[in-house]
């Protein structure tokens, strides 16, 4: 196996149990507080941090540009890319001018459907779904694309990038099957790391583990920060494949309101520490409160 | 069958709020079956044309008429008015039947009435649900005989995204995850190797990335056709 | 596609609906010798329109008033309802308003011109009569010769009064004569002139026996001799004219058909003690009708049945009682008439009177003085297919030359012969066509159609109780009553005037199938709809997608040319109210009558299943402010699922109106047809003055 070409790819290497975080690029051009918040709350205490790709279809700052300013501030960013909003040609275009900046980790994403988001009449464009994306990555960074001279050969790069390539699974969803057999599939495109959508069941997720032992791939459990109890409820009603136990639902709303950020410190502590001996590692998506993040680590008994 | 929906009222009306003399058109194919394009789907828009004209003071002449298909020429011969001697005549078939008979008739002007959908079946009396996309290639021999790309929302090649929840689309809750479909049939039939099967990309020159499509009939076509 | 599929094409080259009609006829009309356009009439009786029904009658059946009481009705016998529960009584609707109406009431209508060629008919009974008035019809002078004082023929003659009042004889005599047939009594032809004189000096040009059967059949009975031993018909025709009339009190009638059981039931109201029939058939070979014994039973007629008469007892010269003999059999292995007897089994009835009731026969004095021809056995020589006796322009018609059978054959024979003899008269060959269309078949018993009509009894006839009717010569029975008549009538179920799918519009969409209350359509290449099965409701009709379906039964458009009509003749506020007839009195059908609203035209329909979104529309269109429907109760109307159609219907009007910035509101559903003409008038007033004004 090749050298590491990332930090993620590296501690995972290493058998470090790695925990990454997420920002979301803003709604306009004033990049400033996002960026002050990564540099001042995540950089110390992730190894890497996910940068969103038109997150819910709502429309906002791209992902390559904002993984590239994590990188000029040495933070190592995992650029997002979903299928939703470009073909072929723009997809591969984009992760070659990524790697041109810098970014090497990739994580393929088929991306929530623009009536999710904000721009409802927008054309979805799905010319490649998740896996395809992955495969696409992997043609790259063989010297080639996806297209064919005239001759009917494939097209032969001018320099050729790699990525430390990531993909997503929903591991608590009521049908495990399918997502298990996708996520083959995407491992035989190239995926080499995975973080996955919020887990509040460690029982279910222990067992999802087990079920992709046979794939050898690194985890990441993903867990998003639940604010307080409406949100937990949202997210069961409304997140597909997302379960927030009762147990959590109860201390959220039993909590003080001064007291809210603590006790959801707490649960994602508990949770990393009840699910740490299965994975290689957590992704939290801290959503606004990356304040939080060096105290989660420490919660989690990581720091 | 092609399923096509009647436009908003105000929508067509405005297209001829001009005219004294309009025609509505039914179509006697696809868009009878669905109930919307028929014989008597034109005669209630006529109907309402009529209506609506005379609430707003306008002098307008509304008649009605149906020929079996607007997609073909040779029933054209049987249609019972003159389109030339209406100031518009809105058709309510098709976008098929909407510019052929525009093609076939340059002095007429035919103005749509309809808003064409898909491909459906009737999948209960008054439903008609979407169930071929006419991709042009098509994959339900591995997939269970449910089609991936008209109902799976993202057209989707490789199973089922993220958003399936509970068998249903992150799209509409009432909406059917078109994958999960596929997933359930193919563990019933046995066949689940099918979709372990990784699928390259899609070929969308077969659907529309190759411009105006056509079907051509060798044994059909006459020589001047062919080109 | 069979030859027998309609294309709006085909369409449009017949007439309209009623030459659709003639594809297939329903069974009443079908078995109806005149073939009186049965459907039609009673529909028209169902919605209390007497006038057009009794000339839908007339037109076909000149003897309506009399087929009113005592038509052996074939219509009845094959009406389709009777599977379902019990036919429907056609005879007494028919007669309700053939009375209702008398001989004025129904339209006279003479052609332009009548000033073809000179008539003369000799017989003014049913055949006669009907030949005469078709003559009439078409142009000719015809002049009915009659040897009794009064028209009719054996109706007036011999049926007793308490089956057949005179004063509704007359109605049909009248009407007839009021076409330019002329009817000149107590002529007998052969007597007081001869055919021959008709031909050559009274300057007719064809002349038409139609004598029928006025004469007794004898039986040359040992002891029969006698004043108390008499003839069916001198019996009956002396008690017509009100003839004093001498029977004993202990009576015996020798026959078993219906004029048997007329002399024995007016034996009983003349008073005899005690009254028997004695026939040689049994009780399921008496070709009687059933009703008939039965009645006479309750008068205390008896039935003696499979004696054959051998002599008539005398003590002195007074008549002791009839000897009879077994019958052992009275028809051989062909159904021939040919009685056998065990002469070792004989008996006496012991009685006072002997009425011959074994037949009758024609009285062939008109031969007198002309070149007519009986053959070997009697009978007036004649050639059935061009009713042309053995003098060319002589012809036949009636029971003379046919069997004897009822009024309404009559009547169909005497119109055929006046086919003959306007063929004759204008030069033609004389070729009739019986030709019919098919009649339709039954309702399959196993159909969901089958079980999804809704039963309803048949209204019973009032009969006078059997003590007091026996007393005299009244009526036995009643009229129904308006409400009996329209109850009854609207129990007919349209045969065949339902769905005809036109095949080159049909989508072959299944919409027919669907909103079918009686599961009736079929999509096979098109849709395919068994005219046996189908009710006639309207509804695939009213919502066929692509106008392909007719309904036999009523015109397309008609419905809006009749709203058009109704909303010029209002003044100030334009309402419609399309309202569900089935439950409506007679008078509400005219929908100007006394109790009508003010502004408002009600339209009643047989069903709102036939009412289609686009012609609620159309009303609108046509001027109409408001738009009411008045559907019955949900499970109320005589279609299932009628009125959730109607609601859905209306909905989709609404709707339509909304889209175009009218107010929904000028489209109205009511639920209340069934709930009485006070609660339904209301119902509509007080929509009508709920609809905003324009």
């Amino acid at each position: 196996m090749s050298e590491p070409i990332s930090k993620l790819q590296a501690a995972l290497a290493a058998g470090q149990f790695v925990v990454t975080g997420e920002v979301g690029p803003p709604k306009g051009t004033n990049v400033g507080p996002v960026l002050h918040e990564a540099e001042e709350y995540l950089k110390n205490s992730v190894t890497a941090v996910n940068v969103t790709d038109i997150q819910t279809a709502v429309m906002r700052a791209g992902s390559m540009a904002f993984s590239h300013m994590l990188v000029d501030r040495d933070i190592e960013p995992v650029y997002q890319m979903v299928c939703r909003d470009r073909n072929r040609l723009a997809l591969q275009s984009d992760l070659l001018s990524a790697y041109t900046l810098g970014i090497r980790n990739v994580l393929a994403l088929t991306g929530d459907h623009t009536t999710m988001g904000d721009h409802k009449e927008a054309k979805g464009v799905y010319d490649l779904d998740s896996v395809g994306l992955l495969q696409a990555m992997s043609i790259l960074e063989s010297g080639q694309d996806m297209g064919l001279d005239m001759k009917g050969n494939p097209n032969k790069l001018d320099g050729a990038p790699r990525f430390f390539k990531g993909c997503c699974v929903t591991p608590c969803t009521d049908e495990i099957e399918p997502q298990i057999i996708k996520l083959e599939k995407k491992v035989e495109a190239g995926a080499q790391f995975v973080q996955t959508q919020a887990v509040y069941d460690p029982a279910a997720f222990e067992k999802f583990m087990s079920g992709i032992a046979h794939l050898k791939v690194p985890v990441l459990v993903g867990i998003v920060m639940l604010k307080h109890a409406g949100m937990a409820k949202y997210m069961n009603n409304f997140v597909p494949g997302v379960v927030v136990p009762d147990w959590i639902i109860k201390k959220l709303s039993e909590a003080a309101k001064e007291d809210r950020q603590k006790v959801s410190i707490d649960i994602c502590g508990q949770l990393i520490r009840e699910m740490k001996h299965c994975c290689q590692g957590a992704h939290l998506m801290t959503l606004g409160w990356d304040m939080c993040m060096p105290s989660i680590v420490q919660a989690a008994g990581l720091a | 069958m092609i399923v096509a929906e009647r436009k908003p009222f105000d929508e067509i009306m405005e297209m001829v709020a001009s005219c004294k003399r309009v025609l509505v058109l039914g179509c006697g194919g696809c868009v009878t079956v669905c109930l919307t394009g028929g014989e008597r789907q034109a005669e209630m828009l006529a109907s309402q044309l009529r209506l609506a004209a005379g609430a707003k003071g306008l002098a307008m002449e509304v008649d009605f008429d149906s020929i079996t298909r607007q997609c073909d020429k040779e029933f054209f011969a049987n249609l019972k008015k003159d389109l030339a001697s209406y100031d518009a005549v809105v058709s309510i078939a098709c976008g098929v039947g909407v510019q052929y008979m525009g093609e076939q008739f340059a002095s007429a002007r035919i103005l749509p009435g309809m808003n064409t959908q898909h491909l459906a079946a009737n999948t209960a009396p008054g439903v008609w649900t979407e169930y071929c996309h006419g991709c042009g290639e098509c994959v339900l021999a591995w997939t269970g005989g449910i089609c991936p790309i008209a109902r799976c929302s993202k057209s989707l090649v490789n199973g089922a995204c993220g958003g399936t929840n509970h068998g249903k689309c992150e799209v509409k809750a009432e909406m059917d995850c078109g994958w999960l479909l596929i997933y359930k049939k193919l563990q019933e039939t046995g066949r689940l190797d099918e979709l372990r099967k990784l699928r390259p990309p899609r070929n969308w020159r077969k659907d529309r990335s190759d411009g105006v499509r056509r079907l051509v009939l060798k044994d059909m076509v006459e020589e001047e056709t062919k080109s | 596609m069979s030859k027998t599929d309609l294309t709006s094409d085909a369409l449009a080259g017949l007439a309209g609906t009623s030459e659709l009609l003639e594809r297939q006829w329903a069974p009443c009309r079908y078995n109806c010798p005149v073939h009186a356009d049965v459907r039609a009439y009673v529909e028209l009786i169902a919605q209390g329109r007497w006038r057009e029904a009794i000339d839908v009658i007339r037109d076909a059946l000149p003897f309506a008033a009399v087929c009113g009481r005592i038509c052996h009705h074939p219509c009845e016998s094959n009406c389709r309802r009777t599977d379902i529960d019990s036919p429907v009584a056609i005879r007494e609707v028919k007669r309700f308003v053939a009375e209702l109406q008398g001989a004025r009431g129904a339209s006279v209508r003479k052609p332009a011109r009548q000033d073809k060629a000179k008539v003369a008919v000799i017989g003014a009974g049913p055949a006669g009569m009907s030949a005469a008035l078709d003559l009439a019809r078409l142009g000719y002078r015809p002049t009915v010769f009659e040897k009794f004082p009064v028209g009719g023929g054996i109706p007036a003659t011999a049926i007793p009064k308490y089956r057949l009042p005179r004063d509704v004889i007359q109605m049909d005599v009248d009407w007839i004569c009021a076409h330019g047939v002329e009817l000149v009594t107590g002529v007998e032809i052969g007597k007081d002139k001869t055919v021959d004189d008709l031909l050559n000096k009274a300057g007719f040009a064809a002349v038409i026996v139609a004598a029928g059967l006025s004469r007794s059949r004898s039986l040359p009975l040992p002891g029969g001799d006698h004043p108390r031993v008499m003839g069916v018909l001198d019996f009956l025709t002396a008690l017509a004219f009100d003839k004093p009339v001498e029977i004993g009190r202990d009576v015996v009638v020798i026959g078993g058909g219906n004029v048997a059981i007329d002399a024995a039931r007016s034996a009983v109201r003349l008073g005899a003690a005690r009254v028997r029939a004695v026939c040689l058939e049994d009780e399921q070979e008496m070709p009687a009708w059933q009703w008939e014994q039965d009645e006479a039973r309750e008068e205390g007629v008896a039935f003696i049945h499979r004696r054959g008469p051998v002599e008539v007892v005398r003590r002195g010269d007074q008549v002791a009682g009839l000897k009879t003999r077994k019958v052992t059999r009275v028809f051989d292995e062909q159904r021939r008439f040919s009685p056998q007897y065990d002469d070792s089994d004989t008996g006496v009835l012991e009685c006072d009177t002997i009425i011959l009731a074994i037949g009758q026969m024609a009285d062939t004095g008109f031969v007198a003085g002309s070149a007519l021809k009986l053959d070997s056995r009697g009978r007036l020589e004649y050639n059935p297919a061009t009713h042309q006796t053995s003098v060319p322009n002589v012809f036949a018609c009636g029971e003379i030359v046919t069997a004897p059978g009822s009024a309404v054959e009559a009547c169909a024979n005497g119109q055929r012969a006046a086919k003959a003899v306007d063929a004759f008269l204008s030069g033609r060959e004389i070729r009739i066509d019986d030709a019919l269309p098919p009649s339709i078949g039954k309702i399959d018993p196993d159909s969901p159609c089958f079980q999804a009509v809704k039963r309803a009894q048949r209204t019973a006839v009032a009969v006078e109780p059997a003590g007091k009717r026996s007393r005299d010569f009244a009526a036995v029975d009643h009229n129904l009553t308006i409400e009996q008549a329209l109850t009854e009538a609207r129990r007919c179920m349209s045969c065949g005037s339902g769905a005809e799918v036109l095949v080159d519009k049909c989508a072959a969409c299944l919409t027919c199938l669907r909103v079918c209350p009686f599961g009736v359509p079929k999509v096979i290449d098109v849709a395919r709809i068994d005219s046996d099965l189908c009710q006639a409701c309207g509804m695939c009709v009213a919502d066929c997608p692509a106008n392909a379906i007719i309904a036999k039964g009523w015109q397309p458009g008609s419905l809006i040319e009749r709203t058009k009509k109704e909303l010029a003749a209002l003044k100030g506020r334009k309402v419609v109210a399309y309202v569900c007839g089935h439950y409506a009195p007679a008078t509400a059908w005219s929908a100007q009558g006394e109790d009508a609203i003010p502004g408002v035209a009600e339209i009643y329909l047989p069903s709102m299943c036939r009412l289609s979104t686009a012609e609620m529309l159309h009303a609108l269109e046509a001027g109409a402010q408001g738009v009411i429907v008045v559907a019955a109760e949900i499970g109320a109307d005589r279609y299932p699922g009628a009125t959730e159609r109607i609601r859905k219907r209306v909905q989709q009007g609404r709707d339509l109106l909304q889209e175009i910035g009218l107010d929904a509101g000028r489209l109205v559903l009511v639920e209340e047809a069934s709930k009485g003409r006070e609660a339904v008038r209301a119902a509509i007033a007080a929509a009508a003055d709920a609809i905003a004004p324009m």
